[in-house]
């Protein structure tokens, strides 16, 4: 079931908006302020596949609270609602990190068909992760199969195994021995990177433009977050890592099978 | 960003004028320091030279000032776009929720209600917006007649009670004796209600305020409304009164509002021959709003 995030103040549109989305069989969650949505994305990263952003919030305002989730490494897909239809603050919130915007009043139909498409492009991203050429790039190609058809390409052998651990791109799991660790799509999508260029030393802006296909002075520090995260699924020693290496002043290296000790 | 901009556009017209004074005097004062002897003519160009600089003062004075209305004006425009869009999306949404699914009996009958509340909460905007533009015409004729004022605002407290849902004993009702005012009972009822709901938007969780009636000095009746709630910054008492202003904060973007309620007040007490003012203790004291009107003979 697709989790959905409202933040929204107005509790009538709130309630109305609850009430259509539980209704197209999503789980709900609302809040009313941005302070309450950010602490919510950056604590549970995979909590939610969606949200529907207000601008109009008490405290930081919708624009303020897409640029921080963004910078935090959160890349919900998110819907921005306003009253507000001027094409500056239109472009405001794209380049906030929207990935789409609706002004108030809107036509219940168009919002749903708009959520709906939102949730589609991210399953077929998650598919599309599998054929190693293509990774991240190129969702658009995948229509054409349809999701169903991407995701049957993508099963027979995306796996990478190294050690007695394995990750399933498809599954978005990372197995070591029994245990089965759950990727979110952006730390399999780092893991994979690391893996394509095994050996190599890749720089954080590197990580940047490849995987997350930003071309901006974005602060590279989400990163290393990202690394740590993973270091906890991979390394048997987080705190002294043999496969996922840093290279002092460049980014990381990824070693498949590390010289014993 | 744009108070930040808007900001250092004021500054630089500032500085601008400044400068240009600076100037015009070193030209025309030195000069005449030095040629003292030419007398009358230079007396004249001197006399001339201060005529110029007041022309550039007021010139400063008078951008500046538009500069920050145009800056309220903006304020006021978004404001009032969200208070009229934001209840149309919500009686648009709940309509075409009706319209498309299957909503049970009990679904139903709330729908109806938010629907409701929100055209009175639409309509309330359209009112706001469009007393302004009455009370701010000083021709326009007011329909003066003695009426009690013990009974307006009651009416003015029924209608908030049920408004907000508030608790029994949030808001309290201390009448002084039977006054009648020489008024126009439409508009003392937008001024006593606008005071009243300032009172509730402002008010923290533990609501509590007390609206009371009292004979005021001279031929004065005082309608007087006390809350508990945020409080008003000492150098912000006379601002607030002004139109589309809002004390900027924090607390202006939590409470929505248009910038338009307490200029109302202001106009219909200064309509009627009387006051209205403000008191507080400052941030977080509460406050307390004093509106004065004249007592029929």
């Amino acid at each position: 079931m697709n989790r959905v995030l409202v933040v929204e103040d107005e509790q009538h549109l709130a309630e109305g908006l609850r009430f259509n989305l539980d209704a197209e069989g999503y789980q709900v969650t609302v809040v009313e302020t941005g302070e309450g949505a950010l602490e919510l994305l950056t604590e549970e990263p995979r909590e939610f596949d969606l949200m529907v952003l207000d601008v109009m919030l008490p405290g930081k305002d919708g624009f303020t609270v897409m640029s921080e989730l963004r910078a935090a490494g959160q890349f919900v897909p998110t819907l921005m609602l306003t009253a507000r239809g001027h094409p500056e603050d239109v472009l405001k919130g794209f380049a906030a990190g929207a990935d789409d915007y609706l002004t108030k009043p809107f036509d219940l139909a168009i919002l749903i068909a708009r959520i709906r498409g939102l949730l589609r492009r991210r399953r077929w991203l998650e598919t599309s992760i599998a054929p190693p050429a293509t990774s991240v790039a190129e969702p658009d190609a995948v229509p054409e199969l349809g999701p169903e058809l991407a995701a049957e390409s993508a099963t027979a052998a995306d796996r990478f195994i190294f050690g007695d651990k394995s990750v399933e791109f498809d599954a978005l799991e990372l197995r070591v021995r029994e245990q089965v660790f759950p990727l979110t799509l952006m730390e399999a999508n780092v893991l994979r990177y690391l893996i394509q260029h095994e050996g190599k030393p890749v720089s954080r802006k590197q990580m940047l433009e490849e995987v997350w296909g930003l071309h901006v002075d974005t602060d590279t520090r989400p990163i290393d977050n990202f690394i740590v995260r993973l270091r906890r699924y991979v390394e048997d020693d987080p705190t002294n890592p043999r496969h996922l290496l840093t290279v002092r002043g460049v980014g990381y290296r990824f070693v498949a099978s590390p010289p014993k000790e | 960003m744009i108070t930040a901009g808007r900001r250092k556009s004021i500054a630089f017209f500032i500085a601008l004028g400044a400068g240009l004074i600076l100037v015009t005097l070193l030209l025309y004062v030195g000069p005449v320091l030095l040629n003292w002897r030419r007398g009358i003519l230079l007396f004249l160009g001197a006399v001339l030279a201060l005529l110029i600089i007041a022309g550039m003062v007021l010139n400063t004075i008078f951008l500046v000032r538009e500069i920050r209305r145009n800056a309220q004006h903006d304020a006021f425009i978004n404001a009032v776009t969200h208070e009229l869009k934001t209840p149309v999306a919500s009686i648009r949404l709940y309509l075409e929720t009706l319209q498309t699914r299957a909503v049970d009996d009990s679904k139903r009958k709330e729908f109806y209600r938010i629907m409701l509340e929100d055209s009175e909460r639409l309509l309330g905007t359209i009112e706001q917006v469009l007393r302004t533009g009455r009370v701010g015409h000083a021709q326009r004729p007011l329909n003066l007649q003695p009426i009690g004022l013990g009974p307006v605002v009651e009416d003015c407290l029924n209608r908030a009670r049920t408004l907000y849902h508030v608790e029994d004993g949030a808001i309290e009702y201390r009448p002084g004796p039977a006054l009648e005012i020489m008024g126009d009972a439409e508009e003392v009822r937008a001024a006593v209600s606008n005071l009243i709901d300032n009172a509730v938007k402002y008010s923290s969780s533990d609501m509590k305020i007390i609206v009371e009636t009292a004979p005021g000095a001279g031929k004065f009746a005082l309608v007087r409304v006390i809350d508990r709630g945020a409080g008003i910054p000492k150098a912000e008492l006379k601002q607030i009164f002004k139109r589309f202003y809002r004390v900027p904060g924090p607390m202006s973007t939590r409470v929505k509002g248009t910038g338009l309620g307490l200029y109302i007040v202001r106009s219909v007490a200064q309509r009627h021959g009387g006051r209205a003012w403000a008191e507080s203790e400052g941030p977080g004291r509460g406050s307390t709003f004093v509106l004065q009107l004249p007592i029929a003979k």
